[in-house]
């Protein structure tokens, strides 16, 4: 997928100025890109605050202890407005969670790719695959 | 401090965009779909209770379209099917910009928080620039006094270290100050690029959602503020020709500089309501300390969907604590190190 799409971007740049991550700080400055992880958690509470929402989920382990992590995940201005609300996603909803872990060595981590165990990717506004939600851009 | 904050800063300018046009047809519905002219718009005459053209709203000045020209691009608009794929391309790039395993990959996903400028109302248009004067769409050539400055900032930027050293060191946007949606000029700020303009008798509002700022603007003729009480937003001072408010503003504190402007800075805005959904917004530079003729820029601003959401940008912003956790935690591992080795 990434890569067919890389391919149909070629012929973009010799016509666009590149399209610029639209970060509010250094993500790369707070997590490491050296400590990947994908973490199998159940959520606790859904942080939905500014400039970042971050995700509390509660991780098993293989000896059974459960360790908290706290998710940083984007602004949710934008996702109310298309629809999506704190009960979008579940208290309780079991998550899988690709990350990078905090620089600082806690358990904190920004979650690149959150998806269900049914593999259903969360926040896909564009194509209404919100689960229990609206979805969709407002004008379409 | 990262790759990314930088290129993303640098860029605020050069993709903010918006667009716009009054000579040219203004492209109506934000969507992903081909831009299509708009069909002779009635002239708006909609007035608020107390007669002043209505403004009022919820607006958003979201764009894919560039500050500056792209080099190689040699013409003011482009056609309707070379805007639509270059914005269908623009979207693809947005919705997938990370690789696993660099940098660019340690970041939220956009699409994921629907973050994608095509996912929300953006105005689509078929300008090449914002930047309509000077004719080539390219901001002005800095004058040396301007060259000068910019290097004595980088110096000092240098000076002072990383921007993990200190919370101060750090982008003011970082640190929940400003941004760029408040202006003046209002610049999208790349994601919840959404307004709100309310009027009163004798003043207007212009509400910014990144990052909850209000700028309350007098139409009563009164003189700026004395030169010495200087503002993020600068003091802004309006009127109206006609059905265009006219918003002058100076006094900017100079904390951060609008493409790297002096202290001295005039911007001009004007706000013409086109239609229902469009105000023709736009803006003229003025700042001879920095560029040899004023420069100007036009975008649309679109109808959104309100209401405005707090962004209580500093209350959350869990980042500066933990980016700076972060840099100290690796001083401490590079010490240990450096300090293992020594002792072999």
């Amino acid at each position: 997928m990434r890569t067919k799409l890389a391919v149909v971007i070629i012929g973009v740049i010799l016509l666009l100025a590149a399209v610029p991550v639209w970060a509010h700080h250094a993500f790369s400055a707070e997590f490491d890109v050296n400590r990947p992880l994908t973490l199998r958690g159940t959520l606790t509470k859904w942080e939905m605050i500014n400039p970042h929402s971050w995700f509390h989920i509660d991780v098993k382990g293989p000896d059974g202890k459960v360790a908290e992590w706290m998710i940083e995940g984007g602004s949710p201005n934008t996702l109310i407005r298309l629809g999506v609300t704190k009960y979008t996603v579940k208290v309780g909803t079991e998550l899988i969670i690709e990350a990078y872990q905090a620089k600082e060595g806690t358990n904190k981590a920004v979650g690149r790719n959150f998806v269900l165990p049914d593999g259903t990717r969360l926040f896909l506004s564009l194509n209404g695959s919100v689960p229990g939600t609206p979805g969709g851009n407002p004008e379409k | 401090m990262n790759h990314r904050f930088p290129a993303s800063i640098s860029m605020l300018a050069a993709v903010t965009a918006v667009v716009l046009l009054v000579a040219t047809p203004v492209f109506g519905q934000a969507s992903s779909s081909a831009p299509k002219a708009a069909p002779a718009a009635k002239k708006w005459t909609a007035k608020t209770p107390d007669g002043q053209p209505d403004l009022q709203g919820f607006w958003t000045n979201s764009t894919y379209t560039p500050l500056q020209r792209p080099n190689g691009v040699t013409k003011e608009l482009y056609t309707a099917e070379e805007a639509a794929q270059i914005e269908k391309q623009a979207a693809e790039r947005e919705s997938e910009q990370t690789t696993p395993g660099t940098i660019a990959d340690v970041h939220y996903d956009f699409t994921q928080f629907g973050l994608d400028r095509n996912q929300s109302t953006h105005a689509s248009n078929m300008r090449t620039s914002l930047i309509v004067d000077p004719p080539d769409g390219k901001l002005p050539p800095v004058t040396p006094e301007g060259q000068k400055r910019q290097a004595d900032r980088a110096a000092e930027r240098r000076r002072m270290g990383a921007t993990t050293d200190a919370v101060q060191n750090m982008p003011v946007g970082t640190r929940c100050i400003i941004m760029a949606g408040s202006g003046p000029p209002m610049m999208p700020a790349g994601y919840n690029s959404n307004y709100q303009i309310v009027q009163a008798p004798g003043y207007v509002m212009i509400l910014t959602e990144m990052i909850h700022d209000v700028r309350i603007v007098p139409l009563d003729g009164r003189p700026q503020l004395p030169q010495n009480v200087r503002q993020w937003i600068g003091s802004s001072r309006g009127r109206w020709e006609g059905n265009t408010l006219v918003v002058e503003t100076t006094n900017f504190n100079g904390k951060n500089p609008f493409q790297n402007a002096s202290d001295d800075i005039r911007v001009t805005e004007r706000f013409t309501r086109v239609d229902a959904n469009t105000i023709d917004y736009r803006f003229t530079v003025e700042d001879e300390k920095t560029w040899a003729r004023p420069w100007t820029a036009v975008l649309p601003i679109k109808k959104s969907v309100g209401p405005i959401f707090e962004h209580a940008c500093h209350e959350g912003n869990y980042g500066v604590r933990n980016t700076l956790a972060g840099a100290r935690a690796e001083e401490k591992r590079a010490a240990e190190a450096a300090a293992k080795n020594g002792s072999k």
